[in-house]
C-alpha cells in the first residue's frame, strides 16, 4: 500500500550525434515531435500526478509519448532527470529498483527462461532470503489466484502466452509490492485472450492491496481498468482524469480523438455567439449549444471564430429536413448490434452509428454505399475546440 | 508438380555448394584419417619397405612410458588452458559488452592476437621468457624471474599457457560477446526489481543463459589445447627433459623425424579417437545445462 507522487518529473537523453557528423549549416534532424533542447531530447516533460493509495492509474498514449519511460522511472530502471519521485512520502529518486518495494510487470513477460514457473516465483524471495516455508504458502497462493497451479513445475516455453503472463504477474505479486507497475502486459496476446486477461487484472485488483501504475496504447485497456487516466504525447500530459471525464470533457483534440471507439468526428465549423447565446455553424446547419456549455463558453469570454467541432459517432443522429447536414455513404460495416457507416459530409469521412434494433429494412436499404442521407447532433454532444486544438470550455 | 520440380531444382543448387566441400573433406580430413590408420597397422618408418604388424603398435601405445608422458603433459595443459581462457574470456567479454566508451575499438585490440600466427606469437613470447622477463628479474632481485621459465622443467608448461591463453582468449571472448547479446535486457531488468545484482546476477541470469556459449567455447578450447602444437615448437621444441612434449608434438617429432611413422600414426588415431570422446562427452554434459531462450 503506498501513495505515489510524481513532482515535475523530466527526462531527458542527452544529444548523442557527434557535433563532428553534423555538417554546417545542416538544419537539425528531426526524427519525431519531442522536443529537443540544448541538454538533449525532452522525453517526459514535467510529469505531475499525486497517485493515492491503491489507485489504478493508466498511462496512455500513443508510441513514443513517454508512458513507458515514466513507468521505468518509477521503477528506477530509468534515471530521473529533473523532479522528484516520491514512494509512501519517501524520496526515491536515486534509490535502487530492488529496494523501491516495487514489482513490475513487462510486455514479454521477461520470465527466467532456465527457472520453472515456481522458479521464477521464488526467485524474488529466495533473494530475499525468506522462510522456505513463508515462500511455499506465498508462490502457492499466488498461483491458486492466478490459476498456474498445475504449471508450477513446468519451463516458461513450455507454456503458452497468456500462461506465461499469468506467471509474470504471479512473480510479481508474490513479493506483497507497495506498487505495482505493468508495462502494455497484455500486447503481446490475442484478442480474445486479452480481453480475458483485462478481466483478471480487474478482479486481481480486488485481491491485492497495491497501487498499479499500468501502461497502454489501447484506449479500451485504459477506460476498462483506470480509476483515473494520464494522456500522454510527445513527453507531455495532455489531461488526468477519470474515464468518463476524458470521455465526456476531452480538453483538446488530441485526448478528444485518442478517447472513443470509433473516434470523435471533427470538422470545420464556424462558433457563433449572439447576445450571450452560443451555437455552431455547420455547412448551413446551426445547432445552439447546451446550457451547460453556454454557460461555460461565457465565462470563458469566448467570442465568434473558426473552430473544430468534435462530435462523436454514437451521439449522431440520421434525420430529414432542412436542419440536417447532407452526406454521401462510402462504407457501410455491419457490426451485428449497429451500423457504422463511413459517409463523406463537409469533405470530411464521418462516422456514425445506427442502431440495428428497432430499424426497418426499407430504412436499411437507404444506408447502403452510395445512399444521400442527412443527420444532425445534438448542442449537448458537440465539443467545441479552438484554432490551437484547445477545448474552449476548458 | 511444378512445387515438386522447383524443390528438385533447389536440392540441386544445394547439393552443388555442399559437393566440393564434401570431396575436400574426404581427401582432406578422412581419406589420412585412413591412411593413418593403414599405417598404424604397420612397422613402416617414413622411407623403404614396412611390413603389416597387425595391432601391434596400437597395443605398444598403452605401455610407452614417453607418449604415457606426453598424455599427461597434454591433459594438464588442456585442463589448466581451458579453465584459464573460459574464465578471463567471459570476464572480459562482460566488461566488453558493457557500456564502456570505446568497447568496438577494445573488441578489436583483444581480437587481435587471434589474426596472427601461433609461431609468430611463439617466438616474440620465447625472446620475452629468454630475455625481456630474466632482465626485469636481475633488475628487481626476483630470484623466481632471473631464470628463463622456458628452461625450468617444473614450470616451462606454465609458459606454454601463458602463450597459448594469450591466443586463445580473443576468440573465446568474441563468442561469449554474442552469448551475452542474446540474453534479453528485459530479463535483466527483471532481475534488477527482483535483487539480483553483481554476482547473484551473473550467477542466476547470465550464466545459465550463455550456457550454449559455454559449452561450444568449452569444447573448441579443450580440442585446440589437445592438440598443441605451434607453441611447443616456437618455445620449447618439447623440453626441457620431454617436459613440454605434447601428444601432437611427439606425433610430429618421432613420426617424422625418429623413424617411428607406423607407430605414431597409431598413436595419432587413438589420439583422435580420445578427442572425439572428450568433445561429446562435454557437449552433452554441458548441453543438459543449456536452456533454449
Amino acid at each position: 500500500m503506498a501513495e505515489v507522487i510524481l513532482r515535475h518529473i523530466k527526462k531527458v537523453y542527452p544529444n548523442t550525434e557527434s557535433k563532428k557528423s553534423k555538417k554546417k549549416g545542416e538544419p537539425e534532424k528531426k526524427k519525431s515531435n519531442l522536443l529537443v533542447t540544448e541538454e538533449g531530447v525532452l522525453a517526459v516533460q514535467d510529469f505531475d500526478l499525486d497517485i493515492k493509495d491503491q489507485e489504478f492509474i493508466v498511462l496512455v498514449g500513443p508510441s513514443g509519448c513517454g508512458k513507458s519511460t515514466t513507468l521505468r522511472m518509477v521503477a528506477g530502471l530509468e534515471g530521473i532527470s529533473g523532479g522528484d519521485l516520491l514512494i509512501d512520502g519517501k524520496k526515491v529518486n536515486d534509490v535502487e529498483p530492488k529496494d523501491r518495494d516495487i514489482a513490475m510487470v513487462f510486455q514479454n513477460y521477461a520470465l527466467y527462461p532456465h527457472m520453472t514457473v515456481r522458479g521464477n516465483m521464488e526467485f524474488p524471495l529466495k533473494l530475499q532470503k525468506m522462510d522456505p516455508a513463508e515462500i511455499k504458502r506465498r508462490v502457492e497462493e499466488a498461483a491458486e489466484i492466478l490459476g498456474i497451479t498445475q504449471f508450477l513445475e513446468r519451463k516458461p516455453k513450455a507454456l503458452s502466452g497468456g500462461q506465461r503472463q499469468r506467471v509474470a504477474i504471479g512473480r510479481a505479486i508474490v513479493r506483497e509490492p507497495k506498487v505495482l507497475l505493468m508495462d502494455e502486459p497484455l500486447s503481446n496476446l490475442d484478442a480474445k485472450l486479452r480481453n480475458q486477461m483485462r478481466a483478471e487484472i480487474i478482479k486481481l485488483r480486488q485481491r491485492i492491496n497495491a497501487t498499479f501504475i499500468y501502461v497502454t496504447h489501447d484506449q479500451t485497456e485504459a477506460m476498462t481498468l483506470g480509476d483515473r487516466i494520464v494522456i500522454m504525447k510527445d513527453g507531455v500530459v495532455q489531461q488526468i482524469g477519470t474515464p468518463q471525464e476524458l470521455f465526456d470533457h476531452p480538453k483538446n483534440v488530441f485526448v478528444a480523438g485518442f478517447i472513443g471507439m470509433p473516434q470523435m468526428n471533427m470538422f470545420d465549423a464556424e462558433l457563433i455567439e449572439n447576445g450571450g447565446k452560443y451555437s455552431v455553424r455547420l455547412a448551413d446547419v446551426t445547432v445552439e449549444l447546451s446550457e451547460e456549455k453556454q454557460k461555460n463558453l461565457a465565462k470563458n469570454g469566448v467570442k465568434s471564430q473558426k473552430i473544430t467541432l468534435g462530435v462523436r459517432p454514437e451521439h449522431i443522429t440520421l434525420a430529414q429536413g432542412a436542419d440536417s447536414v447532407k452526406g454521401k455513404v462510402e462504407v457501410f460495416e455491419m457490426m451485428g448490434s449497429a451500423i457504422h457507416l463511413h459517409a463523406n459530409a463537409c469533405g470530411r469521412d464521418t462516422i456514425i452509428i445506427v442502431q440495428t434494433m428497432n430499424l426497418e429494412d426499407a430504412e436499411r436499404s437507404g444506408l447502403s454505399i452510395g445512399s444521400e442521407i442527412s443527420f444532425t447532433f445534438g448542442g449537448g454532444v458537440a465539443h467545441v475546440f479552438g484554432e490551437n486544438g484547445e477545448n474552449l470550455e476548458a | 508438380m511444378k512445387k515438386k520440380m522447383a524443390w528438385s531444382r533447389n536440392e540441386r543448387i544445394f547439393l552443388w555448394m555442399l559437393t566440393p566441400i564434401l570431396i575436400l573433406f574426404f581427401c582432406f580430413n578422412t581419406l589420412p584419417l585412413i591412411k593413418g590408420f593403414y599405417y598404424g597397422l604397420t612397422n613402416f618408418r617414413g622411407y623403404g619397405n614396412y611390413d603389416f604388424v597387425g595391432l601391434r603398435n596400437f597395443a605398444d601405445i598403452f605401455g610407452d612410458a614417453r607418449v604415457g608422458k606426453s598424455y599427461l603433459f597434454t591433459f594438464k595443459y588442456a585442463i589448466v588452458m581451458t579453465i584459464a581462457v573460459n574464465v578471463i574470456s567471459l570476464i572480459l567479454a562482460l566488461g566488453l559488452n558493457s557500456n564502456i566508451r570505446g568497447k568496438n575499438a577494445l573488441r578489436g585490440v583483444y581480437f587481435v592476437p587471434n589474426i596472427l600466427g601461433g609461431l609468430v606469437v611463439g617466438y616474440i613470447f620465447s625472446f620475452i621468457f629468454t630475455y625481456i622477463l630474466p632482465a626485469i628479474g636481475e633488475a628487481t632481485g626476483s630470484q623466481f624471474l632471473s631464470n628463463s621459465l622456458l628452461a625450468s622443467t617444473r614450470w616451462a608448461w606454465v609458459a606454454i599457457v601463458i602463450v597459448g591463453a594469450w591466443q586463445g582468449i580473443a576468440m573465446n571472448t568474441i563468442i561469449y560477446i554474442s552469448g551475452l547479446q542474446t540474453v534479453p535486457e528485459e530479463v535483466y531488468e527483471a532481475g534488477m526489481l527482483d535483487g539480483a545484482t553483481g554476482w547473484k546476477k551473473f550467477k542466476n541470469i547470465t550464466l545459465p543463459l550463455i550456457m550454449p556459449f559455454v559449452s561450444i567455447n568449452m569444447v573448441l578450447c579443450m580440442k585446440n589445447a589437445m592438440m598443441v602444437f605451434d607453441q611447443i615448437m616456437a618455445l620449447t621444441k618439447g623440453g626441457p627433459s620431454q617436459s613440454t612434449e605434447s601428444i601432437s608434438y611427439l606425433i610430429y617429432n618421432n613420426g617424422m623425424s625418429g623413424g617411428q611413422f607406423g607407430f605414431q600414426s597409431a598413436n595419432a588415431f587413438v589420439f583422435f579417437i580420445v578427442i572425439v570422446a572428450i568433445s561429446l562427452f562435454q557437449t552433452k554434459f554441458l548441453g543438459s545445462k543449456e536452456e533454449q531462450l
